[in-house]
């Protein structure tokens, strides 16, 4: 049975419908990746599913538990949690405080929550800047913060939003190689992203959005040759670059 | 790893146990404060003039209640603006109990903060089930000081407009009534020391690291799975009850309550706001050493300028206020950790140079 099962979820904004009808599904340690142009309602379908906004219709199974209209915080508890397009570190505190608070998710004791925070940054390579303010960090270092943070609390599945948008090269490289490696660990990836290269690399299956509707789903290779795809937006995509 | 890396969390094994704690920032404000109120005590000693012990207490107490609102407002991050009217259910609960029913005040200042720990309770379903935050938030706690101040100065079982007088009994602990000031300063140093230790408990745990990441971001929190409705609902009753108890202890200090006195902005920003605001909000010494500056110093002023035209006071009160956020935004705590942290570079380089 898959991770997460997306049924049917709708989105309406007033007249605006965000999300129509989608579905997808993820199974442990698969990673799919969600694209589409602007405004296609990528991300409001990842504030459906972390449950940040209520969907109108369809539901949402988690590891065969129905958590449509949940809140956040108990969805990350049941083992879902997300990342955010633009970056929200706790500024004010250390990068190790702040991945306390993922880790505390799963713990009330502070020495049990403190390892597991360390043992997170060290398996993504943060440790040297636990203790830096996160404000302190440069912003490929708040893109990974943001991932250690979701990672520390001990999640089955991450919905990571657009992690690579506004990477250099090489740091969407080094981005690249965590989410592989916490894949590795069974732990299944749905990601929102415009890079491609990160796509066709990363993803097992792609699911294709176009004003909020599935338009198409498959693996990297069959994506790129749809032609429904091509035009609605990697024709776009490829021209900008 | 840089000596910085070790004053702003991750603990190294410490060569001594001094070394182990004044290289930690936390404790080091812990020692800090303990150092003022002892420093406090010494000058109650020597000088123990009704003059000089009155400042003291105020400054004490005056910390206290700076710690109760920092615990809202500098931990969360909520505009819990009139935070004094706990402070006001507070004093009111101790003496009608005290009065009217006789009961002793080392009940009736706990059950004081029974009483605005219930306030708090319902002033944050409130705000959560109407979704007020930050201005909102901040403007509903200032209408409800406005209520209060109304609704107590109708409600003659609590002396309406007149105010209640404390009932004084024999003096002696048993009845907290005192002839000389000694006591209570002796008192307010206590329920300091009680503040202070609440305070850095919660700082080190799992709800003051929430409570931190809910003032930084509440949405990041929440998909962090931090319950955010509930850690901000335990803010703001932890300071809403710890508020109530100092009430209780103010009005046996002060031995009289009126609406107009407690339930008033301007009391308000001199007894909550500015100690934490002046020594460094969401630090922990802030509040103290705010206080034992605050208080002093609008004594100060006082005596100076009362025989000129009535508001001079409040205008070179207000303007050191203003200035002080201007020039240090955060607050003396703010000055201390970077002189801390200089300090701390260099004697970390002294001890454990070629590691």
């Amino acid at each position: 049975m898959a991770l997460l099962t997306v049924e049917g979820i709708t989105k309406r904004f007033g007249g605006l419908l965000a999300v129509h009808d989608l579905s997808l599904s993820v199974e442990p340690g698969q990673i799919v990746a969600l694209i589409g142009p602007n405004g296609a309602g990528k991300t409001t379908a990842f504030n459906v599913i972390s449950g940040f906004y209520k969907p109108d219709a369809g539901r949402i199974v988690f590891d065969g538990r129905d958590i449509s209209g949940l809140r956040p915080d108990e969805i990350c508890k049941l083992g879902l949690t997300r990342t955010f397009q633009v970056v929200r570190p706790f500024r004010g505190i250390s990068v190790l405080d702040n991945v306390m608070v993922g880790a505390y998710a799963r713990t009330g004791d502070g020495r049990a929550a403190r390892a597991t925070a360390q043992e997170a940054l060290s398996f993504l390579g943060m440790l040297p800047m636990a203790d830096h303010l996160a404000s302190d960090l440069p912003i490929g270092g708040r893109k990974r913060l943001e991932i250690t943070r979701a990672l520390a609390t001990g999640p089955r599945l991450l919905l990571l939003d657009e992690t690579m948008a506004g990477l250099r090269p090489a740091e969407t490289d080094e981005v690249i190689r965590m989410v592989r490696k916490i894949s590795e660990r069974g732990i299944g990836i749905l990601l929102v992203e415009h890079v491609m290269r990160v796509v066709m690399s990363l993803a097992e299956r792609v699911v294709v959005l176009h004003h909020g509707e599935k338009l198409a789903e498959g693996t990297p290779e069959s994506i790129v040759q749809d032609p429904r795809v091509i035009e609605a937006y990697l024709g776009e995509a490829h021209v900008t670059g | 790893m840089s000596a910085q890396s070790q004053v702003l969390g991750v603990k190294k094994p410490a060569r001594s146990w001094l070394r182990g704690l004044l290289l930690d920032w936390e404790r080091t404000q812990l020692v800090i404060t303990f150092t003022l109120m002892l420093l406090v005590a010494v000058i109650g000693l020597l000088f123990p003039s009704p003059y000089v012990l009155g400042i003291l207490i105020l400054a004490t107490l005056y910390a206290y209640i700076g710690i109760t609102w920092n615990i809202v407002a500098g931990f969360a991050g909520q505009l819990l603006i009139a935070h004094v009217i706990f402070l006001g259910i507070g004093a009111y609960t101790t003496i009608v109990l005290n009065d009217n029913f006789g009961i002793s005040p080392w009940l009736g200042i706990p059950a004081a903060g029974l009483v605005a720990g219930l306030l708090g309770l319902l002033v944050a379903a409130v705000t959560l089930r109407y979704g007020l935050k930050a201005d909102y938030f901040a403007l509903f706690t200032i209408a409800l000081l406005v209520s209060l101040r109304t609704l107590f100065l109708k409600w003659q079982f609590v002396g309406g407009a007149l105010g209640l007088w404390l009932q004084l009994g024999n003096t002696g602990w048993g009845n907290m009534i005192f002839a000389t000031k000694g006591p209570y300063l002796i008192i307010a140093l206590a329920l300091l020391a009680f503040g202070v230790i609440v305070q850095y408990r919660i700082y080190l745990s799992k709800m003051g690291k929430y409570l931190l990441a809910i003032r930084e971001d509440e949405a990041a929190a929440a998909a962090l799975g931090v319950n955010t409705s509930l850690y901000k609902t335990l803010a703001v009753v932890t300071g809403a009850a710890m508020a109530g108890i100092g009430g209780g202890f103010y009005v046996m200090y002060v031995a009289f309550v009126e609406p107009p006195q407690v339930f008033d902005l301007g009391f308000n920003v001199e007894i909550v706001m500015a100690s934490p605001i002046i020594g460094g909000l969401g630090s922990l010494a802030g509040p103290i050493l705010g206080a034992f500056v605050n208080k002093p110093l609008a004594e100060l002023i006082r005596g100076m300028l009362a025989a000129q035209t009535s508001g001079t006071t409040l205008i070179i009160y207000g303007s050191f206020l203003v200035l002080s956020i201007m020039f240090m935004p955060r607050g003396l705590a703010g000055v201390v950790h970077s002189l801390y942290l200089r300090l701390a570079r260099r004697w970390a380089g002294d001890g454990t140079g070629g590691s």
